[in-house]
């Protein structure tokens, strides 16, 4: 039964959190992928075979008009829809089949377009049931064992406040969700997706919302949990995020995937300006 | 044993005419509303009752038609507007919307039954001769509840097709957003909705105590849960396909009935409603699966 | 003097009662977001089980009633045998009948699975006596050697126990990780499941936690009355515990016990002091009348209840504490929001 923490202590080094359980492939092996997947919704197909991979500690932009099937890809890889066909891989092994809390179990975290912070929970009990884990929110557990959870949930509690730190957010620590503005809001998601140490985090337009003088630090956090070996998918109308954050981007238009590069190569390429132009 | 089959299902076809009336109103109501109205009962019961009274002053019973239909239209509009609106404006969502109609189906049928006493009356239309169909006797007042399901139904498949009121009512029902914005004055929709709507059930409710010649608070009851099955099993805002739907759950019940005895086919008609509200795939584009109420 | 007694000890039996079906409400809707507008079946069958499993054996020349379980088992085992069944018919309608889909749909499905219930049991003689119901349950405390109006105040004590027991418990319960897990899913059920946890196993789970307190609130209750029958349970019984819920403050226990207090005991029983104004049997209609204006008005004025939940305050280096506002410091705030 450990005590001495030494994180609690100490202050925190940008990288301890988050880097607690890093990837166990290689560096050049993808930690998510997918291949080929298909969404459709009724008759309507929004996303038409498309496919990705991405690295530890890469960021990956996707870019395109609206109604390009961005996050429909998003949620098919998160475990949200169905895919009909295709398949999405997480470390090598193929989750095409698994319910997305299952995916969330295995090392995938997201975020949603419109913020799913838990509204009628503070903030610090939004990192708790985050961090809590699978275990330590069982109901068999929880009434079973509860006298050895102590120390375990004083764990969590402490991890809970290290990340806080690390967002300089402790002063909403004890506000409700439904209290907080659009940025904090979005930063409590991130936050509570920390909390459990994550492999992959997507991000679903994760500045709508956000005031813009919070995004220039919002960029800097997804930035160093990037440098911290989580894999990134960034869904996001403001190219300017893209640009910053992004390693590589790709741009889908109508379901499929019709230029891959960097920024640069991506924002001059014909069929990139025709479709979001014509 | 053909016979008492075939009996069963004219019998579940004068019950589906009966059913496909007010689940044609509940499914505009429905469809464009996305309120799941429990005090739509009550408010059938209503109009049987308002035609009970025109027929206890000497009227003809037929005249409770009409009588019933405007009955339902004004307290339609009247709940609609004055109590369910004031609730989606403080951000009631779908499920506080259908408690709010909870309480108030409370309301109306305990008042109801304040207000008769807990009487049950007796409503007779005179019958002539039924008319024999080989093995099936259907008797002319069941005839003419037929006749009437199926001209309403046609008059508001028509309404809903032909006409600018009619499209801009589909418009609406399938995307308010972008009905708003493509101008349709979407107030007066929900208006003509809350009108449209209340007027079937009125004339749901008359029809349905002509179908069972007598009228007291609890005659909305138990019929509710057929005619919200028929609705969402035909699809919300389609009255083709609640009129489809209402033959099944007519036949059905009726044919249970038939050898299984009334309390059954309760159980029955029940059970497909549940089955329809499990089963019944929200394909993720559809208003339905939205949670979002359209009421002003 | 001896009448007045009888009657608030009769209250305070279905006070104890109504207190424990809140909690279970509570702890299902209020902090899990699981609609349970079928409560009233799973206190039914507890009752009922409690009821068949005490009498004896319904064959014979003499039975008039007809029922399953029939066996004469001693004081406590009845009531035990109406908190598993109440637990097991809640699994059994849950695996069936608990999706994600929108809450208006679930309530409903609920709403007509006791309609269902009703109709068959009223239909089904042999299973538990049809729409006549069963009568003649013994007395589980009758071993005390106490008059029968010092009984009914031992009952209502019996009752007050068991209350405490399982407020204690649920509230614990409700403040443990459990229960914020319950809370996730209850405000973004998409986002819980981004977070690890299985909803549909956390649905059932508090959905056969309410069941077990509601089939032992059945079996407490049948004790007391001595019978039960299809007339006592319908679906506008589920609806005046929910009244009380939401009136007392959803999330905290202690409304609940504020709004049962309020709803069925104080506000239902006032009527028995006005007044007889127009027909017999007017009054019990428009009590009806009542109930469902004040859940209106109540969702309307006061959406969250009178008493709110309490937040559970953290500061670095000790746990997690629920913060407790003394009572005169609420009235204040009230008073200054008025």
């Amino acid at each position: 039964m450990a005590t001495a923490n030494p994180r609690a202590a100490v202050d925190i080094p940008h990288g301890a959190v988050g880097r607690a359980e890093a990837s166990t492939t290689g560096a050049g092996q993808p930690v998510i992928a997918a291949q080929d997947l298909v969404v459709s919704y009724g008759g309507v197909v929004a996303v038409a075979g498309m496919s990705l991979e991405v690295r530890p500690g890469e960021a990956v932009g996707l870019i395109g008009p609206n109604g390009a099937g961005k996050s429909s890809f998003l949620a098919a890889l998160a475990g949200q829809n169905r895919a009909a066909r295709g398949r999405v891989l997480l470390d090598g092994k193929d989750v095409t089949r698994l319910p997305s809390y299952q995916r969330a179990r295995l090392g995938l975290a997201r975020t949603f377009q419109m913020t799913s912070e838990f509204a009628n929970m503070t903030t610090f009990e939004n990192l708790l049931t985050a961090g809590m884990g699978v275990q330590g929110a069982a109901l068999s557990n929880v009434v079973l064992h509860h006298r050895s959870n102590r120390a375990h949930n004083r764990e969590v509690e402490r991890q809970a406040w290290a990340v806080l730190h690390r967002f300089d957010a402790t002063h909403i620590a004890n506000l409700y969700g439904r209290e907080l503005s659009g940025g904090q809001r979005r930063l409590v998601e991130i936050m509570r997706c920390l909390m459990r140490s994550p492999k992959v985090l997507l991000l679903d337009e994760p500045m709508v919302g956000v005031a813009p003088h919070l995004v220039a630090r919002l960029v800097s956090d997804l930035k160093s949990l990037r440098d911290d070996g989580i894999a990134l998918v960034i869904v996001e109308h403001a190219l300017e995020v893209v640009k910053e954050v992004s390693d590589r981007v790709n741009v889908m238009a109508l379901g499929r995937l019709i230029a891959s590069g960097t920024y640069e190569e991506v924002v001059s390429n014909d069929a990139v300006q025709a479709a979001y132009l014509g | 044993m053909l016979g008492t089959l075939a009996s069963a299902v004219a019998f579940g076809v004068v019950l589906a005419s009966v059913i496909a009336i007010a689940a044609m109103g509940f499914t505009v109501q429905f469809g464009l509303t996305n309120v799941l109205n429990l005090s739509y009962g009550g408010i059938m019961t209503i109009g049987g009752f308002a035609a009970y009274l025109v027929a206890s002053h000497g009227l003809s019973a037929w005249y409770g038609l009409p009588v019933g239909a405007v009955a339902g239209a004004i307290v339609t509009l009247i709940v609609g507007r004055g109590i369910f609106a004031v609730y989606a404006r403080r951000g009631a969502r779908v499920f506080e919307m259908m408690m709010v109609t909870l309480g108030l189906g409370l309301v109306i049928d305990y008042g109801l039954q304040a207000l008769s006493r807990n009487n049950i009356y007796e409503f007779t239309v005179l019958q002539s001769r039924p008319f024999s169909f080989g093995p099936i006797i259907l008797t002319p007042t069941q005839v003419t509840i037929i006749g009437v399901g199926l001209a309403l139904f046609v008059g508001l498949e028509g309404l809903l097709r032909l006409t600018k009121v009619g499209k801009a009512l589909r418009a609406m029902a399938a995307n308010p957003a972008l009905a708003r914005a493509c101008g349709i004055r979407t107030r007066q929709i929900v208006v003509l909705t809350w009108l449209l709507s209340g007027a079937l059930c009125g004339l749901a409710g008359v029809v349905y105590i002509i179908n069972s010649q007598s009228v007291g608070y609890t005659t909305g009851e138990l019929f509710l849960p057929l005619v919200i099955a028929a609705a969402i099993l035909g699809g919300a805002g389609s009255p083709a396909g609640a009129v489809l739907a209402s033959l099944l759950m007519g036949v059905v019940t009726q044919v249970v009935a038939a050898y299984g005895g009334s309390l059954y086919s309760t159980a029955a008609g029940f059970g497909v409603l549940v089955v329809v509200l499990l089963s019944r795939p929200s394909a993720v584009l559809t208003k339905q699966a939205s949670e979002e109420l359209t009421l002003a | 003097m001896s009448a007045w007694s009888y009657y608030i000890s009769t209250l305070a039996v279905y006070f104890g009662v109504d207190v424990l079906s809140g909690i279970s409400l509570n702890l299902q809707y209020g902090y899990a977001g699981v609609v349970n507008l079928a409560y009233i079946i799973f206190q039914s069958v507890g009752a009922y089980v409690a009821a068949a499993t005490a009498l004896g054996p319904d064959t014979g020349a003499g039975a008039f009633q007809h029922y399953i379980f029939a066996a004469s088992l001693p004081f406590p085992i009845p009531l035990l045998l109406a908190t598993v069944a109440g637990g097991a018919l809640a699994g059994v309608v849950g695996l069936f009948s608990l999706r994600r889909m929108r809450r208006d749909y679930q309530g409903a499905i609920m709403l007509i699975v006791s309609l269902i219930a009703l109709q068959v049991v009223t239909a089904d003689v042999p299973l538990f006596n049809g729409s006549n119901g069963l009568t003649g349950v013994p007395r589980p405390l009758s071993f005390l050697p106490v008059g029968p109006l010092a009984y009914q105040w031992v009952y209502a004590g019996w009752v007050f126990v068991f209350c405490a027991a399982v407020y204690l418990l649920v509230q614990w319960l409700s403040r443990s990780p459990w229960g914020r897990a319950l809370k996730a899913m209850r405000d973004q059920e998409e986002a819980a499941s981004a977070i690890g946890l299985n909803i549909t196993v956390l649905r059932l789970q508090v959905f056969v936690v309410g069941g077990l307190i509601a089939g032992l609130s059945g079996g407490l209750l049948v004790e007391y009355i001595g019978a039960w029958s299809p007339g006592a349970w319908g679906y506008a019984e589920t609806f005046v515990i929910f009244t009380a819920i939401f009136v007392g403050g959803l999330g905290n226990y202690r409304g609940v016990v504020l709004g049962v207090l309020l709803v069925p005991v104080v506000f239902l029983q006032v009527t028995q002091f006005l007044p007889q104004i127009g027909y017999p049997g007017l009054m019990d209609s428009l009590e009806w009348v009542v109930i469902g204006l004040l859940f209106m008005v109540c969702l309307l004025v006061r959406p969250r209840g009178i008493l709110p939940e309490r937040k559970p305050i953290a500061l670095e280096g000790s746990s997690l504490q629920f913060a407790a506002p003394g009572l005169l410091h609420q009235l204040r705030r009230r008073l200054r929001s008025l």
